[in-house]
């Protein structure tokens, strides 16, 4: 069908299009001025269809035995010599065009390849570039493509981008109602997560049941988990960096996809025909209306509501700049048959622009300014409040990069950043005054990096690439510091004094030097060895005592009792691929040594706390794993095994006796997982049927089981003592997904129908595992499963 | 036909909590002590207890600590012995006459059988502002699968926090009144299974402690200096309590910043939900230590109080929402607790 659209278009008539598919004759290009060396001739491959760029393909000059990627941007360059040539276009799962030039002089060519998915019998499930896994210096970097997150079976329905990279090894989730990852050991808190430039803190909707970022807007995923690029910093276990689609500048077209539990819908298209872009999605759930529509009155009461909505807007503005804006916004509400409501909104506004001031020279820029609002909002009539918590990110970021060839590559820049966050203000909302308006007071911190990277390779079998960012940090007034007796543990009793800071007055200064360095050594043009080591600095923390991000927690910056979190990450890794890329496997160990990690007092209160200091106690953390992936690329049966060996500890040793956990002796994180394995299948049956299989298995995650009965207020309490001993029962899943494609339902419609089911055989994997002494029964461990029961959904998905 | 396929999905019972069976390891038999002297009227209780394997009866059985020696001693020295209850094995009351004063400081202190001796760190009463009114509100707590929710009263305590000091509230009741309505004239006799109406008696008074369902407690944080509400209490509607009248006493104490924290935990561990707000199990330490070994774990607390306490009659009128009356097809008086008449001071 796609070649129907195709001859449409020829047959309209655009000259631009003569260019899509191998012409017959060959093509001059380039004006001529009788230049014989040093032609410099670029373009950039598009999707013939949507209009997307191509990342990552391959121009190949046989003649010259030249292989050159394609950017971000889907461009290329190529220097030539004034001779003729069949230049080669290869991308996965695009045709592949042989493309016969004369070069004459420096000149442009617009590449726009075909899918064959209409002929394919066998899915592809490459990033971007076959090899990049053995022969690039970047260590850890997944990048996952939006074909291969495609092709895992989809979670309620849907395509999500957080769950498909926890099914990779070293990244985990905590439970299945969970928001955010845990890379290496980290904490959800210790992941940056980027849309278009700008920080996003809640990246999920129903507290984790869903990913808060819509697939169909979504064009490229990469996840740094090892040694991270100099030109990221400020959270210190991973960089999850999403980039949004860029629409088409020649043609409109959009996704509508609807599903049992909610609709979403993008469209794209030129704003100025081959100028300017724009692209719209929004997601909305309706759950709640059928809530609302169901006689059972604790779910009549109970409300849920989530929507997500882009814009992306992107001008092309010459050959060699481009500026693209992108706002992107995510909502929440929620209350089960209570008179409490939570909610949360996700705000993000970035501006780039991207030029390249020179056939070496690139530049990047990039202004954002991202907001996270979330609120309480108790209305049953006695005492009525709400309390609002906000975090605004204001900042900007500037990247520059010079090729001095093409194995030789130096990266530098720098970023600035300010963030204010208001911690909860209370605001009585009843008729009486009978509540007090309560606000904890606002902070305000400013963080500014700069940083340098030096890529290059020495022969075919060595590569090397080193880094080093700097970064600073100021925690600013207005703001009143308590001052506690040193003999005593930091709490309310032990203040002994206040003072009181001005307006952009700084309060406490830290700086972090944080180098980063990998190291690759190929044997061959398919296996290479890996060394990389890794220093991030993180000046924000999660204040959480859920295991998971909620809207009932509270992020703090660094002061002067909480000192930044620091991370030293050692990795090791072997890569090798076989038959032909068909195959790829890896082997990758890793250590990691945190400092300043937070931990609680046992009962801490941390909303509308003045003085978390008082709550907090800095834990140490280590963290070290081995982590196999054995993926299978091409064929029929597609998919990848991924096992993790992983531990993640903590360790709290204070001054004071009392408040050491668990005598000062290493113990388990929450979300320690040891064992984690994951088998991902995809086989095509024919060529518009395919299935999917996941199953997950990990060890359960740690619990603290009482270690006594006791009897208060005619309760029996559970007495706890040793943080983290035991375990809830081991976690497997296995989900199941088919997938009709219908071809040929009416000229512009090429639908998709999804039927999954998650939990298969319906296992009750706990969530948690908690002590309780209901009325009429024992006290007794109570097991809380989020999906304990075999759950469908069908879904269907158009592209036009 | 289509939104009824739809439902099916969503209506699947996705989460679920069920017991769960697992190891948990043996227990200690830690002392547990559990009381608290206020300001009102005795005899004020302190209950012994050893703590057991956590789990059912069956798996611990929480016993009480007979034959110590109690006693509580005030910041001047003066000590008063507490006497252990007759019938109820491990419970220590004051004497008659005990109260505790406003401004002074009391320690408990603890001689087991054993021979092992242990204190409580001292508790300052402070002075507690009257309830000046108690305010009625009728809560329903919907029940999953079924149509009728539970439901009950609320009580309201109105106070004027005093805004010169930081106060800690606590509130517990006395045992409710209320009349009770039986239908004699409904007897079977169970031997034949034939009617056998009574003349009596279809009206009764039956006291009865109906606990708290949750503790209440609240501290002034974000109410200090204001006249305000706060729910204090909290009865459930078992379809016989408000027919007609009920009687309770509120009563309203001020306890210290570390008992509240105390108290919190606790609250805190017994409305656990098992979800992902849940915080993570908190070691609940109170205020007793051992004087024989510094390093044994002493669970419970010893509170001392200013108390306040106000009377209410609640009568059918005052709720929105009542579980349908139960039936008592017989006489009223062989309902534990009942009796014909009223208490002597029975004054609705």
């Amino acid at each position: 069908m796609n070649r129907i659209i195709l001859l449409l278009i020829f047959l309209i008539g655009q000259g631009a299009w003569a260019q899509t598919t191998a012409p017959t004759k060959r093509e001059v290009i380039g004006r001529d001025i009788g230049q014989l060396k040093g032609i410099k001739i670029s373009g950039r491959i598009i999707d013939a269809i949507s209009g997307e760029a191509l990342i990552g393909a391959t121009v190949t000059v046989p003649e010259l035995d030249v292989t050159k990627i394609t950017d971000n941007n889907g461009s290329f360059e190529l220097i030539l010599d004034r001779a003729e040539y069949t230049i080669q276009f290869r991308y996965v799962g695009y045709e592949t065009i042989d493309y016969p030039i004369t070069a004459v002089g420096d000149g442009r060519m617009s590449i726009r390849m075909l899918q064959e998915d209409f002929q394919l019998d066998d899915v592809v499930i490459f990033g971007r570039d076959p090899e990049k896994n053995i022969r690039s210096t970047d260590m850890g970097a997944i990048n996952l493509n939006m074909n291969t997150i495609r092709e895992l079976p989809p979670f309620l329905g849907e395509i999500d981008i957080v769950r498909s990279l926890a099914t990779l090894p070293g990244v985990s989730q905590v439970g299945e109602a969970s928001s955010g990852l845990n890379v290496r050991g980290g904490g959800v808190d210790q992941n940056l997560i980027q849309f278009a430039g700008a920080p996003i803190y809640n990246p999920s909707h129903m507290f984790g049941l869903f990913t808060a970022f819509n697939a169909d807007v979504v064009n490229d995923v990469t996840l740094y988990k090892a040694v991270v690029p100099a030109r990221f910093g400020g959270r210190s276990s991973a960089i999850l960096d999403i980039l949004p689609k860029a629409g088409s500048v020649d043609k409109w077209g959009g996704d509508l996809m609807l599903s049992n539990y909610s609709g979403k819908l993008s469209l794209n298209g030129p704003l100025i025909k081959d100028k300017v872009s724009i692209l719209g999605g929004f997601r909305l759930s309706y759950i709640n209306w059928f809530l609302n529509s169901l006689s059972n009155p604790t779910v009549k009461n109970s409300q849920a509501n989530f929507y997500d909505g882009n814009l992306v807007i992107s001008a092309p503005v010459s050959e060699n700049n481009e500026f693209t804006y992108s706002y992107y916004t995510s909502y929440d509400d929620f209350a089960f048959a209570s008179d409490t409501t939570i909610s949360w909104k996700n705000t993000a506004h970035s501006l780039q622009w991207k030029s390249k001031l020179s056939s070496r020279l690139s530049l990047e820029a990039l202004g954002y300014y991202s907001l996270y609002d979330y609120g309480i909002f108790n209305q049953s009539g006695i005492n009525d409040f709400e309390i609002k918590s906000g975090i605004q990110d204001l900042g900007g970021k500037l990247f520059l990069g010079y090729n001095f060839n093409e194995t030789n590559k130096i990266f530098f820049g720098g970023e600035f950043k300010q963030v204010k966050i208001q911690p909860g203000e209370l605001v009585p909302t009843g008729a009486e005054q009978e509540i007090l308006p309560q606000k904890v007071q606002d902070e305000l911190g400013q963080e500014a990096g700069i940083h340098f990277q030096h890529e290059f390779e020495l022969g075919e079998k060595f590569g090397f690439s080193y880094g080093i960012r700097y970064d600073t940090y100021r925690y600013l007034g207005p703001r009143t510091v308590r001052q506690y007796e040193e003999t005593k543990p930091v709490s309310d009793g032990s203040a002994i004094s206040e003072t009181a800071f001005g307006e952009g007055e700084p309060i406490q200064t830290y700086n972090g030097l944080g180098p980063r360095a990998s190291f690759r050594y190929s044997f061959s043009k398919s296996s290479s060895v890996k060394l990389g080591y890794n220093k991030m600095y993180q000046f924000i923390h999660l204040i959480s005592n859920t295991a998971t991000i909620a809207p009932t927690d509270v992020w703090k910056l660094s002061d002067n009792f909480l000192e930044p979190q620091i991370a030293d990450q050692y990795s090791l890794g072997f890569y090798n691929n076989f038959k032909g890329n068909i195959f790829e496997t890896s082997l990758e160990v890793y250590y990691k040594d945190l400092q300043n990690v937070v931990e609680y007092k046992d009962g801490a209160t941390l909303i509308m706390q003045n003085h978390l200091e008082t709550e907090l106690i800095p834990a140490e953390g280590q963290a070290y794993g081995v982590e196999l992936y054995v993926k299978k690329n091409l064929g029929r049966l597609t998919g990848w095994v991924s096992y993790t060996y992983s531990r993640t500890l903590r360790r709290v040793i204070t001054p004071f006796e009392e408040e050491n956990i668990n005598n000062g002796e290493w113990y388990a994180s929450n979300f320690d997982k040891p064992h984690d394995l994951t088998l991902i299948g995809n086989y095509k049956v024919s060529t518009n049927t395919s299935i999917s299989a996941t199953f997950a298995y990990n060890t359960g995650r740690p619990v603290t089981f009482p270690e006594a009965k006791f009897d208060y207020s005619g309760n029996n309490l559970a007495y706890f003592n040793s943080r983290n001993q035991q375990r809830i029962p081991d976690f497997h899943r296995l989900d199941f997904s088919v997938n009709f494609k219908l071809k040929g339902k009416g000229l512009f419609f090429d639908g998709d129908w999804t039927f999954s089911v998650l939990n298969v055989y319906g296992r009750k994997n706990p969530f948690s595992i908690f002590f309780d002494d209901a009325e009429n029964a024992p006290p007794q461990a109570l097991r809380l499963a989020i999906l304990g029961v075999p759950l469908p959904s069908l879904s269907y998905s158009i592209k036009f | 036909m289509l939104k009824r396929l739809i439902n099916l999905f969503l209506l699947l019972p996705m989460a679920c909590i069920d017991p769960y069976e697992v190891t948990v390891p043996d227990g200690q038999q830690l002392l547990t002590v559990e009381g608290l002297i206020h300001t009102g009227p005795g005899p004020h209780a302190i209950t012994l207890t050893r703590s057991d394997t956590y789990g059912s009866v069956f798996e611990g059985l929480i016993r009480p600590v007979t034959g110590a020696t109690v006693v509580v001693r005030d910041d001047e020295g003066r000590i008063t012995f507490l006497a252990e209850g007759q019938d109820s094995r491990g419970s220590y009351f004051t004497p008659v006459g005990f109260q505790a004063e406003i401004g002074k400081s009391y320690t408990l202190q603890i001689q087991t059988a054993d021979e092992r001796v242990y204190t409580s760190l001292p508790e300052r009463v402070e002075s507690v502002p009257e309830i000046e009114d108690i305010g009625v509100k009728t809560v329903t707590i919907p029940v999953e699968g079924e149509i009728i929710p539970r439901s009950g009263v609320q009580l309201i305590s109105e106070i004027n926090d005093p805004a010169d000091q930081n106060n800690f509230y606590f509130w517990r009741l006395s045992p409710v009144v209320h009349v009770l309505e039986a239908r004699p004239d409904l007897f079977t006799d169970r031997e034949f299974r034939t009617s056998a109406p009574k003349d009596c008696c279809s009206v009764c008074y039956r006291t009865e402690s109906t606990g708290n369902q949750s503790l209440f407690i609240a501290q002034d944080d974000n109410f200090n200096g204001l006249n305000t509400r706060i729910p204090a209490a909290f009865i459930e509607d078992n379809g016989l309590r408000f027919v007609n009248t009920l009687r309770v006493d509120l009563k309203q104490y001020a306890i210290s910043q570390e008992a509240f924290r105390f108290l919190r935990l606790v609250k805190q561990q017994a409305e656990i939900s098992g979800s992902i707000f849940d915080p993570p199990p908190a070691t609940i330490r109170g205020n007793m230590i051992s004087l024989d070994n510094p390093d044994e774990v002493v669970l419970g607390y010893f509170m001392a109080a200013g108390e306040s306490t106000r009377r209410i009659y609640i009568s059918k009128a005052d709720l929105t929402f009542q579980q349908n009356a139960g039936i008592i097809p017989d006489d009223c008086r062989t309902v534990s607790g009942a009796s014909v008449n009223p208490p002597f001071d029975w004054n609705p």
